[in-house]
């Protein structure tokens, strides 16, 4: 989902880096104070993490390959906020040092990967999870990189590169990621149920949960 | 850093869910190289880059930064050694970078 330069309108990647760095900058104030010494850690582990998991593209018959991006894994065991600059700092790395996703575009990519993603799919898991936590996770890891590939068919859409073929963009990037994500959701849902099991105690607190625990 | 800060960071590290997930990153990049392979077997395009064949885009692709490491290789060296070492050196950085930043919320 990475997009390459030449890709988006210059003032295209502008409003998106604009809104990128804005959230950003608006989670790291939130996310003051919520990280203490015994999670840094799970900070730094669930980063490296994401970044490997995204260098594995299983093959699907068929011409296409998807990867595991976990915008909404990290959501979910970070928090929206350290979930966000987690993500933002993946995508960052894989641009500046791979050339994977664009250096002009930057800002769209770390937008629809990291905060898109990672928003849309903790909004959904908050929404589910009092009835079914594994449910839940399946639908926020599905549902948010369905979110974060429709913002990216939405920037190529309007941009001249893609012949302001909104359509055909948005219909390619969502039915493709909606079939995809199936795969991104059931991997954070297992991951989850399996880090929810050994240490629930990671898990940023949850007082609407709590209540109902 | 007071001591008590670093003996509670320290504990952390050495705890085993700490060990267990430097472990699983471990696997998943010695298994990159394998996946590397597998996708080019299947021929790897995503959905992005069918839009972008399908509308013309890719004639309008520059390439401004290719990175120190190019699309997860090291040039001149075979290609699945440049992913296994892409991926060692992607994770440390990454690692690295959210502990820095890490403390400087924690501060």
């Amino acid at each position: 989902m990475h997009i390459r330069d030449g890709y988006l309108d210059l003032w295209v990647a502008a409003v998106c880096a604009l809104l990128a760095i804005g959230t950003l900058a608006l989670a790291a104030r939130r996310a003051d104070g919520e990280l203490t010494d015994a999670r840094a850690p799970v900070l730094g582990i669930v980063a490296a993490g994401l970044f490997a998991a995204q260098m594995l593209n299983w093959p699907i018959p068929g011409g296409t390959s998807a990867h595991f991006v976990g915008g909404a894994f990290a959501a979910i065991l970070l928090g929206p906020h350290l979930g966000a600059l987690c993500v933002a700092t993946v995508v960052t790395v894989q641009a500046l040092v791979f050339g994977d996703g664009g250096l002009v575009v930057l800002g769209a990519n770390v937008l629809n990967m990291a905060v898109v993603e990672v928003y849309v799919g903790y909004g959904v898991y908050r929404l589910l999870a009092d009835r079914n936590e594994f449910a839940a996770a399946f639908a926020a890891g599905w549902l948010g990189i369905t979110a974060g590939a429709l913002a990216a068919g939405l920037q190529l859409g309007i941009s001249e590169a893609f012949a302001y073929e909104l359509l055909t963009t948005l219909s390619i990037m969502g039915v493709g990621h909606l079939v995809l994500g199936l795969i991104e959701g059931g991997i954070t849902a297992v991951v989850y149920r399996y880090v929810a099991d050994a240490r629930p105690d990671l898990f940023p607190s949850t007082p609407d949960l709590e209540v109902t625990a | 850093m007071s001591a008590s800060r670093a003996d509670r960071l320290s504990d952390a590290w050495q705890s085993q869910w700490a060990r267990r997930g430097l472990g699983a990153v471990a696997a998943m990049v010695a298994l990159s190289p394998l996946f590397a392979w597998a996708a080019g077997q299947v021929g790897y395009a995503e959905p992005l880059e069918n839009a972008a064949e399908h509308t013309g885009a890719t004639a309008h692709e520059v390439t401004y930064n290719a990175g120190l490491l190019p699309d997860y290789t090291v040039p001149s060296l075979d290609p699945f050694v440049g992913t296994l070492v892409s991926g060692v050196v992607g994770t440390a950085l990454t690692l690295v970078v959210v502990l820095a930043m890490a403390r400087l919320l924690a501060e």
